[in-house]
């Protein structure tokens, strides 16, 4: 579903991404670890059509993410490290313009309402202004926004980034069960055991290279921290 | 999508109270100035038509008198007030309303209201004009200066083309937006214009001004357009809300009250026209050197007189089948007419000369050639104030000549002892003007148009290269 071949990013003199290749199937959570820097929300960029490769290609479900931003996009659904909103619209108005936008107005509102619920959202905070909400109840709208789009792939970066211990679970809870309905998760994250958590494999990178990529079933919380940091001391 | 884009622009406009309160307050004041310029143009329509039937009826009635005696004694034609000055009154606060039709003297204009208003009324003269040329791109900036900055500072933008929104698409749904909005300010003064216009005009001067009004409104929405596409372009290219907003507060600053008044000055320092003073010293120095109809013993009136009594083989004015004080004063009138059209002439053409600078800094000022196209469908601009003159000046012509024409015909050797009766008075018709028809006004402010077309077809690309390279990051 996500799939990238030698691509490449470069700034001037500076590599940001080294020649990436990656593919995540159906299914899988990948999860992207490494310090600040190390290219993992360049990647994400590139997935995303933000920003054009310096060289190799960007998939997503097959379409060239360069030669076709606006077609790779139809499949994908994002979530960065602070959904942003509309402050002055309440979290089901927001839901229905991102629902819309997404090429999908057919969902009614009985339906996101109902999305608003599954994903956590107190159902008498989806009338609200979101200039109220906490960065956790953002969150899951942005959830609510991948799950009602019903996109293959998921794009996220640092989501769960100064969410409290019980916010930061739930929201990986629905993670998995998104990747449970078959949906391609591409997570960039600093949290070790999330990754481990909800990951079905981990790839550390560093300066720009993916420099182990790791399945989570065969290894521990522990093995885990211990080769991350080895590579962050090399 | 569009529609759930305008309805999302609608709702966070409207829920914004600085919107609100702009929109509100525009509202308020162009409702404020429709209003009050409808009982001012109630009043003074009422005022004139009494003056206009008040000195028809002084004309009529004179006693029998000698015909040049009635031509001295005059009648006042009276400028109509076009229907649409109700929005623009354009020149006709500074350029007077009535004039004193004479022998011998094109005189100036009267009853100049900025003459007659109090120093204080000045401060707070905001016509509906002003209103629309200077406060809605205002509101336009208000409502659009974030339209794409804020978004992606907020980091929405991100989200939104992470969709797969399409740029053009997200650019149109914005411009649609800011339209909603501007349109439900527009659209009841709308209304409330109409109905003002109805309510001192009645509703046949609306019919009869439609197709202006109609072009008037769609110079206005052609305006709107260039303030939508340079604040959506802006928006595009700024780096944040802040610096999208502080680039349009200069743009609108310098185009809207710089320019105008940097090209009145350089109008008026590119070309000179006369003082008042200068124009009537070189009038009175010009007809100085002509005939004068009232003097006998001028060497000018003399040598007429030797050519007419040699054209009617006679010795002796005595002799004449005519009247030769009535060909004095035709000549006289004559001579007259040659130096007003040719002062005038001079004069009106300095103007348009003036008038063609400030139309060339509206290259970098639409706001200028939108004046111009608002005053031209108003009626209230300086083309049609010289063409309303010019009626004017003819009916004085034409009347003035019956007299004298009377006079030559009938006086015999009784000169100003003659009299004329009542049956002469009313053989002068009423002064009527007719107002030029759409195609005269565009023709006279094609310059304007073609620069605010211009601005159009400019702004839209500007506005739409900048959405073409809209970058979330």
């Amino acid at each position: 579903m996500l799939d990238a071949r030698g691509l490449t990013k470069r700034y001037d003199d500076h590599v940001a991404l080294h020649p990436l290749t990656l593919s995540v199937p159906r299914g899988e959570v990948f999860c992207l670890l490494g310090a600040n820097g190390a290219g993992k929300t360049t990647t994400i960029n590139l997935f995303l059509g933000f920003t054009p490769p310096s060289g190799g290609v960007a998939e997503v479900a097959g379409v060239d993410v360069q030669r076709a931003p606006l077609s790779a996009r139809q499949h994908l659904a994002y979530i960065p490290e602070t959904v942003m909103l509309y402050r002055t619209l309440s979290g089901m108005e927001n839901l229905r313009y991102f629902t819309d936008l997404a090429g999908r107005p057919d969902v009614t509102d009985a339906r996101l309402r109902e999305i608003l619920l599954d994903v956590g959202l107190p159902g008498e905070a989806a009338d609200r202004r979101v200039g109220t909400y906490s960065k956790g109840m953002r969150q899951k709208v942005g959830i609510a926004i991948a799950v009602a789009k019903d996109a293959e792939a998921l794009l996220l970066d640092e989501p769960t980034s100064g969410l409290d211990p019980q916010a930061a679970n739930e929201f990986s809870r629905l993670i998995e069960r998104l990747a449970g309905r078959g949906v391609a998760v591409l997570m960039a994250t600093h949290d070790l055991f999330r990754a481990k958590e909800s990951g079905t494999r981990v790839g550390i990178m560093k300066h720009g290279h993916l420099v182990q990529t790791l399945a989570t079933a065969d290894i521990g919380h522990a093995d885990l921290e211990r080769v991350y940091l080895d590579h962050m001391r090399d | 999508m569009l529609r759930t884009m305008i309805r999302k622009e609608w709702q966070e406009l409207t829920r914004d109270g600085r919107v609100r309160v702009l929109a509100g307050s525009i509202l308020l004041l162009l409702g404020g100035a429709l209003a009050a310029s409808a009982v001012g143009v109630r009043q003074a329509r009422s005022e004139r038509s009494a003056a206009e039937a008040l000195t028809r009826t002084h004309w009529v009635t004179q006693e029998a008198k000698n015909p040049h005696s009635a031509a001295h004694y005059g009648i006042y034609a009276f400028k109509p007030a076009p229907v649409l000055s109700l929005i623009d009154n354009g020149v006709d606060p500074f350029a007077g309303q009535l004039t004193w039709l004479e022998a011998h003297k094109q005189n100036e204009f009267k009853a100049r209201p900025a003459q007659d208003a109090l120093p204080l009324a000045r401060l707070g003269a905001l016509g509906a004009s002003t209103v629309l040329q200077l406060l809605v791109p205002l509101l336009i900036i208000v409502v659009a200066f974030a339209a794409f900055a804020g978004e992606r500072e907020s980091g929405t933008m991100r989200q939104l083309l992470a969709l797969g929104v399409a740029p053009r698409t997200l650019a149109m749904g914005k411009a649609l937006g800011v339209s909603t909005v501007l349109l439900a300010v527009l659209l009841p003064a709308t209304v409330l214009g109409v109905l003002a216009v109805v309510q001192a005009e009645g509703a046949g001067a609306v019919a009869a001004d439609a197709p202006r009004a109609v072009t008037l409104g769609i110079v206005y929405l052609l305006f709107f357009v260039v303030w939508i596409a340079v604040s959506l372009g802006v928006s595009a290219r700024a780096r944040t809300a802040r610096s999208a907003l502080v680039s349009l507060l200069g743009v609108w600053m310098v185009t809207g009250l710089l320019a105008p008044r940097v090209a009145s000055d350089l109008s008026r320092r590119m070309v000179q026209a006369p003082s008042a003073y200068e124009f009537a010293t070189a009038i009175a120095n010009d007809f100085s050197k002509g005939i004068d109809g009232h003097n006998p013993a001028d060497a000018r009136a003399k040598a007429l007189e030797a050519r007419v009594l040699k054209q009617y083989g006679v010795d002796s004015l005595s002799q004449l089948p005519v009247n030769f004080a009535g060909i004095a004063l035709h000549a006289g009138e004559a001579y007259g007419d040659s130096v007003y059209d040719r002062r005038f002439n001079e004069l009106w053409s300095a103007y348009e000369r003036q008038e063609q600078v400030r139309t060339g800094v509206a290259v970098v000022a639409p706001v200028l050639a939108v004046r111009a196209l608002s005053m031209g469908m108003a009626g209230t601009d300086v083309a049609q104030y010289r063409r309303f003159t010019d009626a004017a000046e003819q009916y004085r012509r034409q009347f003035v000549y019956a007299m004298n024409e009377d006079m030559t015909q009938n006086a015999g050797e009784a000169d100003f002892e003659y009299k004329a009766s009542q049956a002469l008075w009313t053989k002068v018709p009423p002064f009527s003007y007719a107002a030029p028809n759409l195609g005269w006004v565009l023709g006279q402010q094609r310059g304007a148009l073609l620069v605010l077309l211009a601005w159009v077809v400019v702004s839209l690309g500007w506005a739409v290269t900048g959405v073409r390279r809209l970058s979330p990051l």
